[in-house]
């Protein structure tokens, strides 16, 4: 690891932010992965199809890597948006362009580094997913299942995907560079804006676009199973999302690079 | 390159970079914040930086410092601009604004950070630390920092990575008295040791005992630029006193070209351009009595504010 990256880690590290959002990422996570399981199969009723339940693949799938991923990838998110915009907030910016003239290798420093935080929270959302699901699972009397068909791949796939929410976080922070403001953009546009969207098209019949949203992306890559659209092979899921972060990223290092520093 | 390589091998002279600035002008949108700016600074002194607020330090500086892109012209460092420097905080070393901090982060984390980042030992970290004396704050949070700690963690950063060259924007502002005498030693001791060292200021008489050159700025345009002595001695005047005022104004007057007089009081002169012993000489010499001849110490705060004041309006 370059001085650079192992700075950038540094950063995260010493302030207090990571551990607050660690917290965050358990709760919602063990919230998550327990509803997951404790309904996994049960029909919601009015004739609404039930959710697979805890005898097949798909089921154990879903509490395992699904909640894993969309328990945590919020505290993903926001971690790589103050990751960007905390520089500006505090002009810290200022010290770290001094080191860094050449700006891009910070923002590419930076995406390595937070990479590494969101592989790490991707691995104790999925530790936590395993340790609340897989007791609701056996509470309920099903086998725990850690050997069922796809499920590892699922899992380390989830994790991936929350470690590129990071990614995706550091490009909004480049945007946007007031640090509420690119919060509540981010947060907004991937839970509010994002599903209003997905199920208007839905409603179009336009599925196909639907599919490509980073979230459809991202539920692909962990195996998740929706009943409303057909998602993209995980492999597909997973070259979209890195799309999305490459693309984030790529405008982030292009505005950070030209943007006067004051 | 070569001879800056030979002379840090000395241990007590470093090499500075000369700073040169030309025709430099920056925008931002319809405010003309600097406007053909040119000026040079040289190693060896402290050189203070002065001008009202708004007259565009800040923004020269960050222009040197590759943070703000000009309009047109050039700032540069030893002949490059900032980011072409091979290892720029071995090279310069800065502190623009004392708010520079992530509040929740440590006196010696925030130099970690940035020691890791510029491939200095982390060795370095608690050096300056003791450098600018505070040890003892080190592992305290950035945000319960008073001004003038604040002010000496952004000293300790600009020094990191041991440069030869220090820009400082306002470093005496929220330092105590004895801060400020503290940092006049040790502004001159980097200067003695080779360095080009540049500090910002609005105020005259703060960094009037510590600077030997002055480049003054008003409305981002150059006022002034030159030693400090020499502006003194220019504006040093000769208070004359006699009952034959006009003779003595004629004598005076046509002594030389640089000669100025001016009528003050009932039966007083105020003389630039010449010494008491010029004048006592020439008032013998056409015996003109005297009844008082003496020297006036250069207002240089007036002189400041005059300087500035009269671009401003």
């Amino acid at each position: 690891m370059t001085g650079l990256v192992r700075s950038e880690l540094a950063k995260i590290l010493t302030t207090r932010l990571w551990w607050g959002l660690l917290i965050g990422l358990v709760l919602f996570v063990g919230l998550q992965a327990g509803f997951t399981a404790g309904f996994a199969g049960v029909s919601p009723g009015g004739g609404q199809p039930a959710s697979p339940g805890l005898d097949t693949a798909a089921g154990l799938r879903s509490v395992y890597a699904t909640s894993a991923f969309a328990g945590s990838y919020i505290f993903a998110l926001v971690i790589g948006v103050t990751g960007m915009t905390q520089e500006f907030r505090y002009q810290t910016a200022t010290p770290t362009f001094l080191v860094t003239p050449r700006r891009a290798r910070v923002v590419v420093a930076k995406a390595e580094a937070h990479l590494v935080v969101g592989i790490g929270y991707g691995l104790v959302a999925a530790a936590v997913a395993f340790l609340v699901g897989g007791t609701v699972v056996v509470l309920r009397g099903y086998d725990v299942g850690l050997g069922s068909s796809g499920l590892w791949r699922a899992v380390a796939l989830a994790v991936l995907a929350v470690a590129l929410w990071t990614l995706v976080g550091i490009g909004v922070g480049t945007l946007i560079r007031n640090q509420v403001a690119a919060i509540v953009v981010a947060v907004g546009v991937t839970f509010l804006v994002e599903p209003l969207l997905s199920f208007g098209l839905g409603a179009a019949g336009l599925d196909d676009v639907v599919r490509f949203s980073p979230t459809s992306a991202s539920s692909a890559m962990s195996g998740a199973s929706s009943t409303a659209i057909d998602l993209l092979p995980w492999w597909g899921g997973a070259l979209v999302l890195l799309g999305y972060a490459a693309v984030f990223a790529a405008v982030g290092v292009g505005l950070t690079v030209r943007r006067d520093v004051t | 390159m070569q001879s800056s390589a030979e002379s840090r091998q000395d241990a007590n002279v470093v090499a500075g970079l000369d700073i040169e600035v030309a025709g430099l002008t920056k925008h931002f949108g319809a405010v003309v914040a600097l406007d053909d700016l040119s000026f040079s600074v040289a190693p060896g002194v402290v050189t203070g930086f002065l001008g009202p607020n708004g007259a565009g330090k800040t923004t020269t500086l960050r222009c040197l410092l590759g943070l703000v892109r000009p309009t047109s012209g050039e700032a540069l460092l030893g002949g490059r601009n900032y980011r072409d420097l091979e290892q720029p905080v071995q090279a310069v070393g800065a502190a623009l604004e004392a708010a520079s901090f992530h509040p929740g982060r440590s006196a010696r984390d925030h130099l970690r950070v940035l020691a890791l980042a510029g491939g200095l030992p982390t060795g370095r970290v608690d050096e300056v630390l003791r450098t600018v004396g505070m040890e003892e704050y080190a592992d305290r949070r950035v945000g319960g920092f008073s001004l003038g700690m604040r002010q000496r963690l952004a000293l300790a950063q600009a020094v990191i990575g041991d440069p030869g060259v220090l820009l400082l924007d306002e470093p005496a502002n929220g330092l105590d008295p004895a801060g400020i005498v503290w940092l006049r030693g040790f502004l001159r001791t980097l200067a003695a040791e080779g360095r080009t060292v540049l500090i910002s200021s609005h105020q005259l008489a703060e960094v009037q005992q510590t600077v030997d050159e002055v480049v003054v700025l008003a409305n981002g345009r150059l006022v002034v630029a030159g030693r400090l002595r020499d502006l003194e001695q220019a504006q040093a005047s000769v208070a004359v006193r006699s009952p034959e005022r006009d003779r003595l104004a004629a004598v005076l007057g046509a002594a030389g070209a640089d000669v100025h007089v001016e009528p003050e009081g009932v039966d007083g002169l105020v003389v630039s351009g010449a010494t008491t012993d010029e004048i006592g000489h020439l008032a013998h010499e056409h015996g003109v009595e005297l009844h008082e001849l003496s020297a006036r110490q250069a207002d240089l705060e007036h002189l400041f504010l005059e300087l500035t004041g009269a671009e401003a309006r």
